[in-house]
């Protein structure tokens, strides 16, 4: 059945994996780029998003199968999303403040630090003066 | 009534296979176990400010994440081939772009591997990281004192010293002191093993005095240019003013003191590969057990991805249609696993 519902679709499958290939050069050139942050974001994600399309249109046939599909990975989405949505507001948005203690600590730390390789480079400037 | 009268059973349940739809709702499950990986580490990641970014504390290499993309969107594509040939009863066929597939796979957890010893080389492994520069002295304290504990087991294990409270690395270096200034040896030591341990007897303990005085200097948080023991340190002490303390200790004058170390003849060697560059990382324990929580269990899924088409290649000749559901579903199983690369390679690889 399976079968035969996607033997009669024909499927280039040498172009899909083409527009797999092109992808992946575009998300490395995203990276090299050097774009703002949030831009290289949305624009790596838009590129994921195409490919896992591709691969589940037509490299798992998604495209040709029936309704099924929906009843099936529909809750299977939606189950899967509702971790990371829960996590979101204790981890997500108010987990490591500035005032926490980690974040304390290694701030005291790294200004001792920072202090001191400052001096050693105004150091280190001045006797090459 | 009779039975035969009866109308005939409704024809229910998904048009597919009962294998299929087996695969698909197992697929559904394992879309569940990786948004968990995927999501816990977006939020953790937006809620650690500073999380570390910079490939060059990361190691993290985009070029082979790049390469094993490219290298499991090569092996779907010979998956979806090999399918057709099944279909198309092309057994031989199917089997050769199985055996293609297979061997990418390899060849991809051969790049992982690659990648893993980059960072075991480096010591970016959970809960090896130091967050903060005092972690990092503390953790260069304790690989020293490892290196001293390793060069002194060579004078117990070949019985130049009696020792008999191993913990006590002090007694165990004033013995090796005493070997080295001409003792005498303990029963049954070789007189000729002696003569080829005692003139680095004085380096070693060299070393344990080098390791005491960092140690020391950590724990009264003194600067190495400070003395921090003894009637100097004393002395020192009843000098400060009022409100004065001694200037702390430093992670650029660990650094210093670490790079002096590595510089030694007779034990430089020992103490480059025993104590790591120290590094501080913050968030650095969270990435690297986010890194190989969420790269294990992919790696884990392609090892049995192997293993399905492994079954199916060593049906050879015996190779035939019956095996067309088992290659199809192999085949949805690997698209999953290529599916999470997909994300896996953008979130862990390019987004710094």
């Amino acid at each position: 059945m399976s079968h035969d519902s996607h033997a009669t679709h024909h499927v280039n499958y040498l172009a899909i994996f083409l527009v797999l290939c092109c992808c992946t050069a575009l998300s490395v050139v995203f990276d090299v780029l050097h774009f703002a942050k949030p831009v290289t974001i949305v624009l790596v994600f838009a590129v994921a998003v195409a490919k896992a399309l591709c691969v589940m249109m037509f490299f798992m046939h998604l495209k040709f199968e029936g309704n099924w599909k929906y009843v099936l990975l529909a809750p299977t989405t939606i189950l899967a999303i509702g971790l990371p949505l829960a996590l979101m507001p204790d981890i997500g948005v108010s987990y490591y403040t500035s005032t926490a203690p980690q974040a304390g600590a290694w701030g005291r730390d790294v200004a001792a630090w920072e202090a001191t390789q400052r001096a050693n480079a105004k150091a280190g400037g001045a006797a090459h003066e | 009534m009779s039975h035969s009268a009866q109308p005939s059973a409704l024809k229910m349940g998904i048009p597919i296979p009962n294998s299929k739809l087996g695969m698909w709702l197992f697929l559904g499950t394992e879309i569940m176990f990786f948004t968990a990986f995927i999501g816990s580490y977006i939020v953790l990641r937006l809620g650690s400010h500073g999380w570390p970014s910079n490939p060059a504390d990361t190691h993290i290499n985009v070029f082979l994440g790049g390469v094993n993309t490219f290298v499991l969107i090569v092996s779907s594509y010979l998956v979806v081939l090999a399918h057709e040939a099944m279909v198309s009863r092309d057994f031989s066929r199917a089997r050769r772009f199985l055996t293609g597939t297979l061997g990418l796979a390899f060849l991809f957890l051969g790049i992982k591997a690659v990648e893993y010893a980059g960072k075991f080389s480096h010591d970016i492994l959970p809960g090896h990281i130091a967050e903060t520069p005092l972690q990092a002295m503390r953790k260069v304290d304790r690989e020293l004192e490892r290196v001293v504990r390793r060069r002194f087991a060579v004078y117990s294990d070949y019985r130049m010293i009696d020792v008999t409270q191993r913990d006590d690395i002090s007694t165990v270096a004033n013995q090796i002191a005493a070997f080295g200034a001409g003792a005498e040896l303990p029963k049954g030591a070789s007189d000729s093993r002696a003569e080829v341990l005692r003139p680095q007897a004085a380096k070693d303990v060299e070393l344990f005095r080098q390791y005491s005085r960092l140690h020391e200097h950590l724990v009264a948080d003194v600067s190495l240019s400070m003395p921090a023991s003894g009637p100097e340190y004393g002395a020192a002490r009843a000098a400060l003013k009022p409100g004065e303390s001694f200037p702390p200790l430093t992670l650029s004058e660990v650094e210093e003191f670490l790079e002096l170390l590595r510089k030694d003849e007779t034990w430089g060697g020992a103490v480059s590969s025993g104590v790591f560059q120290p590094h501080v990382m913050l968030y650095g324990n969270l990435f690297a057990s986010i890194y190989f929580l969420i790269t294990g269990f992919h790696a884990i899924h392609v090892v049995v991805g192997m293993i399905l088409f492994a079954v199916v290649l060593l049906q050879r000749d015996r190779l035939d249609e019956k095996w067309s559901d088992f290659v199809e579903n192999s085949g949805l199983y690997w698209h999953f696993v290529d599916l999470v690369w997909i994300f896996v390679f953008p979130l862990l690889y390019i987004i710094h």
